[in-house]
């Protein structure tokens, strides 16, 4: 006989004042490759079509079903009930305004870091259309995609403690969307210019190196490996600056 | 639900002085931990014998070490703490915040960074009194430290609690640094683990059989 899951869901809706913050539990019984995905799908269709929770892609790309399974962000449609007990605690990811119920708007958050950390190419050369499209070596742009598998899940930022604690933190997602522009031979800003970004404590400087970031993300980005090598570059960067005045 | 806000001010502006805050409270970090060694060293010479430790702590005396050094590593101390504690939630609701946070996450280094702030507050008062005890009395040897502890039980309680929370926050603010600074990437972070566990397994281990050694020593 099949498992029956309980499920403890976190439920609010700001909009309604009657509404108050609390927990409310649902039974489901576990199928075949059932995923987080599934089970709130399947509550919403046959238990209470009021719940909400954001999904797109199903496939971990979209990065919009973040919320915390028993503790830990993760993504809903990446998380298989198999690998998790008989009851399951849902709540939606903290650091982010609360939609309602399981579902956050991490879209404004990050486009506020892209605001703060100028997230595209800063070059001088005009934009010609008709040419070819400027040539890299392959290791370059795998070094970049790297850094750019990035789905802004927001799992990363929800698992920090600097994050949880300072609402300026820009979190692994942030100063790694720095790192992935700091290598990228189109643009011309320099490490003063991104010294003046990340080289303070709402940056690299504040990262306490909990490496929640590193053990949640989703897509396994190197988040351990890229916070250390730019607080080294920027911790030069520093020095560079003191003694150059 | 925490504040909903926002990874950018309109203010934002290089603070130039965080990166050499940074860079202060590593090396300042890092430099307690040599110390804590030396002393560890030196203090637990006198399991082999007491006569090692008396001519250590003789030489450092005669050279005036101890006298200018002790109060220079006590400087150092209290500077290592002012610039760690810029990261240290001193407000009851963010301690509130990180203490649920840790506990919802299950996730061990979250917790070791809690452990790291809360031994180093009990450090900063217990690390202040055996400074002052010392250094106001010296010169170190090996029969006085026994004398002391021997009569003074409560004293040998002092340094049995004090000796494992320095070598975990020691361990622990080693492992961090490494992390940090990237000198362990993500390929190394386990057997990093592995070794700052077995440094400080043994740190403690010489300095509790320092401390029997004391207890047993004939006054």
């Amino acid at each position: 006989m099949a498992r029956l899951l309980k499920f403890n869901i976190f439920r609010y809706n700001p909009q309604d004042p009657e509404s108050t913050p609390h927990m409310e539990s649902f039974v489901l019984e576990e199928t075949d490759s059932m995923t987080l995905f599934i089970v709130l799908n399947r509550i919403r269709e046959e238990q209470d079509p009021s719940l909400q929770f954001d999904f797109c892609c199903r496939a971990g790309i979209c990065g919009s079903c973040g919320m915390v399974i028993n503790g830990r962000p993760g993504l809903a449609c990446h998380t298989k009930t198999k690998d998790l007990p008989d009851e399951i605690t849902l709540l939606p990811l903290p650091v982010y305004q609360l939609v309602g119920d399981l579902s956050v708007d991490t879209g404004s958050w990050f486009r506020e870091l892209y605001d703060t950390v100028e997230s595209w190419i800063h070059t001088s050369k005009a934009f010609d259309p008709t040419a070819q499209e400027e040539r890299m070596e392959d290791s370059m742009a795998e070094a970049i995609y790297e850094l750019d598998r990035c789905i802004e899940c927001g799992c990363c930022v929800a698992a920090c403690g600097t994050a949880r604690m300072r609402p300026d933190f820009l979190g692994a997602a942030g100063i790694n969307k720095v790192g992935r522009f700091l290598i990228d031979p189109r643009d011309e800003r320099t490490e003063r210019d991104y010294f003046e970004i990340i080289g303070n404590d709402m940056g690299i400087f504040g990262c306490m190196g909990l490496l929640a970031c590193e053990d949640v993300c989703p897509k396994h980005m190197p988040l351990q490996n890229q916070l250390g090598f730019l607080r080294r570059k920027m911790g030069i960067t520093a020095l560079k600056s003191f003694f150059k005045k | 639900m925490s504040v909903p806000l926002t990874a950018n001010h309109k203010s934002l502006q290089s603070h130039r002085f965080d990166g050499l805050l940074d860079w202060a409270q590593m090396l300042s970090g890092a430099g307690l931990i040599l110390f804590m060694w030396a002393h560890m060293l030196l203090v637990g010479s006198v399991v082999l014998s007491p006569g090692i430790m008396n001519a250590i702590a003789e030489f450092f005396e005669n050279t005036g070490m101890a006298q200018v050094g002790g109060p220079l590593i006590f400087l150092l101390f209290l500077a290592h703490f002012a610039l760690a504690a810029r990261k240290i939630p001193f407000r009851l609701e963010a301690q509130g915040t990180i203490w649920e946070h840790a506990k919802l996450l299950h996730h061990t280094d979250t917790w070791l960074w809690v452990i790291q702030a809360v031994t180093a507050m009990i450090i900063l008062i217990m690390g202040s009194i055996h400074m002052w005890a010392v250094l106001s009395d010296l010169p170190i040897s090996a029969a006085k430290a026994a004398k002391v502890l021997q009569e003074h039980s409560g004293w040998f309680l002092f340094y049995l609690a004090l000796t494992p929370l320095v070598h975990v926050h020691l361990g622990i603010g080693l492992y961090r640094i490494a992390i940090k600074w990237g000198f362990a990437g993500r390929a190394e972070r386990a057997a990093l683990k592995r070794v700052v566990t077995l440094i400080v397994l043994v740190s403690v281990g010489i300095s509790v059989l320092a401390l029997i050694r004391f207890w047993f020593m004939a006054v």
